[in-house]
């Protein structure tokens, strides 16, 4: 008779299991959860793997380190392209076919964790050497559902050669100081724009948000998307004045020829991420490597920050093989591995201690990029965020293009943020 | 001959033909072959066809959401409020302005390039005539992406094409994509140079088919070119004309590859189009709001192509 008991209460729980798993609220809202424990022992099995671009190419090279640890395991790397990527893990989510696991855009954990596709974080893989903002973008409601697998972060980009010209031997940290050096770039360097600053559209919040954030912002505060604040207010008059005063090219073209603009020194600054390094390099030939810089965000009145992208690695909760599936997670995120993966790709490490390998410390640009990351922050997880922020960067770019007042388009952003709603 | 075919006809039934019941039976064979054969077709177009259809029509009444497509059924049915809120939004009334705007410019355009066209190649120099249908109807048959990625080259402000050559004779090209007042033109300029082709060959066909005694005999009246052209050609090439203005109307009214491709709605939402407008919010995951919109372009493009019959079927 011991046995009815728990009979009864695996009825129970599994029905309660059932009803939240069916309910609509099934966004992980509420208490943080952890995952079960993996196991200890070598991986066996075939696990799919997805990745995105790039990534998706080199990542059958690095698996193989992963089978030759663990001789009973195989990892099947499908390569997606990244404009076809979106749609095509929310049709697997919807038809239940996803893959064991995959690479996740940091953009995307809220969406997906929402249609109640991932695995929760095992309780006993360790998440504390991630830079914290690369480790934010893995939780959605308090849960972590992943580990950050690389990651980037925006900088200045400046010619060292024409800001001599302009009086700067290095970048300004303040607010007024980078608007001063981009007008410096105009007046004494021979430079048609003094700042290449997106005017709006698509990914422009990525650029403004760092310095919302200098001024301590908080996008997603008490569980609703708040945009219409003093800080985020002061950012985009910020934003706005480097157009109204002719610093930056309100009619940039809709296609951005950054690369041939900083060459050239038409536009000797920008602000973009680590990818830019050799892209400028690629253009500006031999050499060119020493007449540019990379600085970190101007302070605002609550320090330097950025913005932190790049992707996530996330475990499914369809996988039939979990345990091994987690198991490829944590080698891809182990120092080591990530070390070597910097050398085959150029991903930046989002495990902090893997910074300490000579290929990355030894090098100055990646130093800035290093110290910036650990004060940089991750946009809010909500599900509706995409959506929201649609609507963030169609209103920017009335402000830069326009000279809409910057008040009126955050309380219009408010608005519609408060109907679409966060989502959860 | 089996049973099935023709039964001996009871006594007393005998008010019907010899042959009625055996061409009865027939028919039923037939209808029956019929089915059969119809059934592949129809099977898939219930599936997935019809089906969708009705499908997105219900969810243009509930709030569904890209969640909720795993469980269906608890979704909240909210009647008419995707349509009411489509209405009232501003980025889709947008949209819709931008749309008129293409169709009511870009289809004249295009008729009108592709009429010019085929008068052309049907008068012109027999010898090159088909060398120029080809190079005018190789545009129909590029892929729309590929067009659009070398139109936006083309487009650059600096190093653009039409800039360079633009700047030879002295005009300071504008920003074509990315100013507000010219990103529509150059949309419309470029569908214009892609689409005509169709209209050109379906109007040449037209053209060879009006029968040149008429003409002759106009001429001989002392018609001049454009007399003839203007009463004889014109009025044999109606319902070519309908045909081709219905045609080019309703892809015009869908139009997405170019925005999407070219300008991503921008700048300043100058160029979004109501199909890309329905395909950020299915995006979103906003199924119900996407769905609803869509039946509003559906009903759109039956109200103006219901609009083109009248226009161009009187007069007959």
């Amino acid at each position: 008779m011991r046995r009815r008991p728990t009979t009864a209460l695996v009825i129970v729980a599994t029905a309660a299991l059932a009803v939240s798993a069916c309910g609509r609220n099934e966004s992980g809202a509420g208490a943080a959860t952890t995952g079960t424990d993996v196991t200890s022992g070598q991986a066996t099995g075939t696990i799919t793997v997805w990745a995105m671009g790039a990534e998706g190419e080199k990542l059958p090279e690095l698996a193989k380190d992963f089978e030759a640890q663990n001789p009973g395991a195989k990892v099947d790397v499908t390569a997606i392209p990244w404009d076809a990527a979106h749609d095509k893990f929310t049709t697997a989510i919807t038809a239940n076919s996803t893959p064991d696991a995959a690479m996740v855009g940091t953009t995307w954990m809220g969406e997906f964790a929402g249609l109640g596709a991932l695995d929760p974080l095992p309780g006993n893989i360790d998440s504390a050497g991630f830079f914290p903002g690369a480790q934010e973008t893995t939780k959605v409601g308090g849960t972590s559902y992943g580990i950050p697998w690389y990651v980037e972060t925006r900088l200045v980009y400046y010619r060292t050669d024409l800001a001599k010209k302009a009086g700067y031997t290095e970048a300004p940290t303040t607010w007024e100081g980078l608007k001063e050096m981009a007008k410096a770039m105009q007046d004494k360097a021979g430079a048609k724009w003094g700042i290449g600053l997106q005017a709006g559209g698509t990914g422009s919040w990525q650029t403004v948000m760092p310095f919302a954030w200098g001024e301590g912002a908080a996008l997603d505060a008490d569980g609703r998307y708040s945009f219409d604040t003093p800080q985020l207010l002061k950012a985009v008059q910020y934003y706005q004045s480097f157009f109204t005063d002719g610093i930056s090219d309100k009619a940039a073209p809709a296609q951005p020829t950054t690369e041939p603009d900083f060459v050239s020194g038409k536009v000797p600054m920008f602000i973009s991420g680590p990818w830019m390094m050799s892209a400028v390099e690629k253009v500006g030939g031999e050499g060119f490597k020493d007449k540019y810089a990379v600085a970190k965000i101007p302070a605002g009145s609550a320090g330097s920050s950025s913005f932190v992208g790049g992707s996530d690695f996330v475990v499914f909760k369809n996988s039939k093989q979990r345990d091994t599936a987690w198991k490829f997670v944590q080698f891809l995120a182990d120092p080591k591995t990530q070390a070597k993966w910097y050398g085959m790709s150029t991903d930046l490490p989002s495990v902090q201690s893997a910074w300490d390998d000579s290929a990355l410390s030894g090098d100055d640009k990646l130093a800035v990029f290093g110290d910036q990351l650990t004060t940089a922050k991750a946009p809010p997880s909500f599900p509706t965020w995409e959506q929201v922020v649609a609507s963030f960067d169609s209103e920017l770019e009335k402000v830069t293009k326009t000279g809409a007042d910057p008040a009126a388009a955050l309380k219009t952003v408010q608005q519609q943020a408060d109907s679409i709603g966060t989502g959860q | 001959m089996t049973t099935t075919t023709a039964p001996p006809a009871p006594a007393g039934e005998s008010t019907a033909p010899g042959g009625g019941r055996r061409t009865r039976a027939a028919a039923r064979r037939e209808g029956r072959a019929a089915w059969i054969l119809a059934l592949p077709f129809s099977l898939l177009f219930l599936a997935f066809t019809a089906w969708p259809v009705l499908q997105s029509l219900f969810m243009s009444i509930t709030d569904t959401r890209s969640r909720d497509l795993r469980t269906p059924f608890a979704v909240d049915v909210t009647g008419f409020e995707n349509y009411a809120k489509a209405l009232s939004d501003p980025l889709f009334l947008q949209s819709m302005r931008n749309t008129a705007y293409f169709v009511l410019v870009g289809v004249p355009l295009t008729l009108t390039v592709a009429l010019a066209a085929a008068v052309a190649l049907d008068r012109g120099i027999h010898r090159l005539r088909s060398v120029f249908r080809l190079g005018f109807y190789t545009p129909v048959i590029t892929s729309i992406v590929a067009v659009a990625v070398v139109w936006r080259f083309l487009l650059q402000t600096d190093a653009g094409l039409v800039n360079t050559v633009l700047g030879w004779v002295g005009i300071d090209g504008p920003n074509w994509l990315g100013d507000p007042t010219w990103s529509m033109p150059s949309l419309i300029l470029m569908a214009t140079w892609r689409n005509f082709g169709t209209g050109m060959i379906i109007f040449l066909a037209g053209l060879q088919a009006v029968p040149w005694h008429l003409h002759e005999a106009a001429a001989i009246d002392g018609a001049s070119a454009w007399q003839r052209f203007r009463h004889i050609t014109l009025p044999l090439m109606r319902p070519t004309i309908l045909f081709v203005s219905v045609t080019t109307g309703i892809g015009y009214l869908q139009f997405f590859e170019e925005p999407f491709v070219m300008t991503n709605g921008g700048p300043l939402n100058s160029t979004i189009s109501m199909s890309m407008y329905t395909y950020k919010q299915f995006g979103f995951g906003n199924y119900g709001y996407a769905a609803a919109i869509s039946y509003i372009i559906f009903v759109l493009v039956a109200v103006v192509t219901a609009i083109q019959f009248r226009l161009l079927r009187e007069e007959r």
